[in-house]
């Protein structure tokens, strides 16, 4: 019984990591340029396929897969932002051609890669062969170990860049106020393009982590991403320290939820939790409450 | 000038006329939906491989009466919306003489309706029984029904398995729900108390919470009703990982080419039931030489239904020609067809196959144990 318990925690801590790095992606884009990429999802799938090329067709060994394919992601999110985000960024209220924009190419993305890579789910093998491996008495799923770990080696990672790094900080700089960040000398047109590389990279990693248990398909992005959307509004829409917890708490909550009430509602638990924040608690757990003076 | 433009291009037009004209009466052309994309496009390219395979053989023979088939494929996505346009898009074309429907019972219930509105004599693969028995005229069902599949794994599972607390997992869907009852039904009948019952949605990716509480429920055993083989082998996938030590016997999905091509070794050990075996039959064993010989890899029900329902339809257009009435009439009198399915008798309802196989998963194969039919 308690070793269900603990066994079900973790697998809802590694699904609610990738919830995570994806709401974590929308997070970083929406504060910094006001939009909200609706192709996030798009780009786990993106990374899970670089990976299966580069670990299955290639054989290269996972470690070095796994940042090829990551900095991959992000160079294909630089582009993306360059023909979506760059050609509309001066004009005022841009944000909604630009997340319209992000829907279209969310489609056009599945479809490339449905074209490229072909119906077939692929099998992407795990990082470490075990089936199982025995943690505190109970048996796990390593690969399940192998995300959490790494998304907290991540949001570390990230951390570090935005807090201590000069660059980091001019890429806050930038989300705060764009003006003053020009004023100062600040490349607010490269700030935009880092952000959408890097948003996209996590979005990447994401993918290439859950991949081994989802098998990669090009449309593994979708739900996933709706559940991070879901989970990064939860977690207040513009807090970063929102769409950690928001993740892993609704990744803890579907999975619960699935074992002890009912595994044919798995899904709705989610936006049955969206729904009750959207009535009582609109701007998340860490959101800022907005307030409007008539 | 614009009058000799005018008449060339009424030229192009007319030798196009007369050359679809010349291309009808030369072919007869043959539909068939299948998962070309979706959450079971293995299963749907195992299904355009053996319609194929069977349409080339004819060809090669000289076709039908001289004329060859022409085999025209939509995806259905493996959707039941996506089912209906493709379907409809068959239909609607003047020159198909009959269509090969889903596999999936859930899409063929969809396109129900306008296989009556249509007319149009349609092949499917489906075994929820109610498919057969809504007084729709036009539809054969080229596999046995569920009430068979059902009531053969819970008889083996009571008598030969020995299983006394049996849990369920079953797709939502219309063969799975349909498929869940019948079987539950039939283990009470037999003697076996159901301890778990449950049901998750198509294409569930993470199994482990079903798994869990099938672990907390005591069984012995997991009857699984699941309708792709590729939510199937996911499933198997992860019972290995939990260490669930349960039997395992499941519906025709358990026992098909693409679980095991998905599932690798965590099929191994497991029972099914299954309407298609290899080496069956004599005509099982002499498609299994051709489907291999062509695609290297080996057949499963997915492509082998469709291999029977392109010869019975050749053979029946070939003696009645191919207005529908005449192939609908054509199709309900075959009886004692010897397809790699099994033989076919076609019943007043429209059901060609009455009975299964009890197969085990050894070493990645499928092993035929008996029929029950």
């Amino acid at each position: 019984m308690f070793s269900e318990f603990i066994q079900l925690t973790i697998a809802g801590l590694a699904v609610g990591s990738i919830y995570a790095l994806i709401a974590l992606g929308f997070v970083l884009i929406y504060t910094s340029v006001n939009v909200v990429n609706f192709a996030q999802g798009d780009f786990a799938m993106i990374g899970a396929y670089f990976m299966v090329s580069l670990v299955v067709v290639l054989h290269l060994p996972w470690w070095l897969a796994l940042l090829l394919a990551v900095a991959g992601t992000g160079v294909v999110g630089a582009l993306f932002q360059l023909l979506i985000f760059q050609p509309v960024r001066n004009r005022p209220r841009n944000f909604l051609p630009v997340m319209i924009a992000t829907v279209g190419a969310s489609v056009f993305l599945e479809q490339a890669f449905l074209l490229i890579y072909g119906p077939i789910p692929y099998q992407l093998p795990p990082i470490f062969k075990a089936q199982s491996v025995a943690l505190l008495g109970v048996h796990v799923y390593p690969q399940y170990i192998v995300i959490i770990v790494v998304t907290a080696a991540m949001v570390a990672l990230l951390n570090w860049f935005l807090e201590r790094t000069k660059l980091g900080k001019q890429l806050q700089a930038t989300a705060q106020d764009p003006d003053t960040a020009r004023l100062m000398g600040i490349r607010v047109a490269w700030m935009a393009a880092l952000t959408f590389a890097i948003s996209t990279a996590l979005g990447g990693l994401a993918g290439l982590l859950i991949a081994p248990v989802y098998t990669v398909t090009a449309t593994m992005g979708s739900t996933i991403a709706l559940k991070a959307f879901a989970a990064a509004i939860v977690g207040g829409f513009g807090s970063m320290k929102g769409a950690i917890v928001g993740g892993l708490g609704i990744g803890l909550i579907e999975t619960y939820g699935a074992t002890y009430i009912s595994g044919s509602y798995r899904d709705a638990f989610p936006f049955i939790v969206l729904i009750l924040f959207l009535i009582f608690r609109p701007y998340g757990l860490f959101g800022e409450k907005v307030s409007q003076k008539v | 000038m614009v009058r000799k433009l005018l008449f060339g291009a009424g030229m192009i037009a007319l030798s196009c006329g007369l050359g679809v004209a010349h291309a009808a009466s030369g072919t007869i052309e043959i539909g068939m939906i299948a998962d070309m994309t979706g959450p079971a496009a293995l299963s749907g390219q195992h299904k355009v491989d053996g319609a194929k395979l069977a349409v080339d053989e004819i060809n090669a023979h000289g076709g039908i009466n001289g004329k060859k088939i022409k085999l025209i494929v939509e995806d259905d996505r493996g959707q039941n919306q996506a089912g209906v346009s493709a379907y409809q898009k068959l239909a609607a074309n003047q020159n198909i003489v009959a269509i090969i429907g889903s596999i999936r019972s859930t899409i063929v219930q969809a396109t129900l309706p306008y296989v009556a509105r249509y007319k149009i004599p349609t092949m499917i693969g489906g075994t929820d029984p109610k498919l057969t028995h809504v007084g729709n005229q036009w539809v054969f069902r080229f596999r046995p029904n569920d009430t068979y599949a059902s009531a053969t794994m819970a008889q083996y599972a009571v008598k030969t398995m020995g299983s006394k607390k049996v849990a369920i997992l079953y797709d939502t869907d219309a063969f799975g729900s349909a498929g869940n009852q019948l079987l539950k039904a039939a283990l009470v009948k037999d003697g076996a108390k159901v301890v778990s019952d449950q049901g998750y949605t198509t294409a569930t990716r993470d199994y482990t919470s079903f798994l869990e509480k099938i672990k907390n429920s005591g069984a012995d055993t997991l009857a699984t009703y699941m309708t792709n083989s590729e939510d199937e082998a996911q499933m198997l996938k992860q019972l290995r990982q939990l260490d669930l030590k349960v039997k395992i016997i499941g519906s025709t999905s358990i026992a098909t080419a693409v679980c095991i091509q998905l599932a690798g070794s965590a099929v191994d050990g497991t029972y099914g039931v299954s309407d298609f075996v290899a080496d069956g039959n004599d005509a099982a064993k002499a498609f299994t030489k051709l489907y291999v010989a062509k695609y290297h890899s080996q057949p499963d029900v997915f492509g082998g239904w469709v291999y029977d329902a392109m010869n019975v339809l050749s053979r029946v257009i070939a003696k009645d020609g191919t207005a529908p009435a005449a192939i609908q009439k054509g199709i309900r009198a075959v009886k004692g067809y010897h397809g790699v399915e099994g033989t076919y008798n076609f019943d007043a309802n429209g059901d060609g196959l009455h009975g299964y196989w009890v197969v085990k998963m050894q070493h990645q194969k499928v092993i035929p144990i008996k029929y029950v039919g």
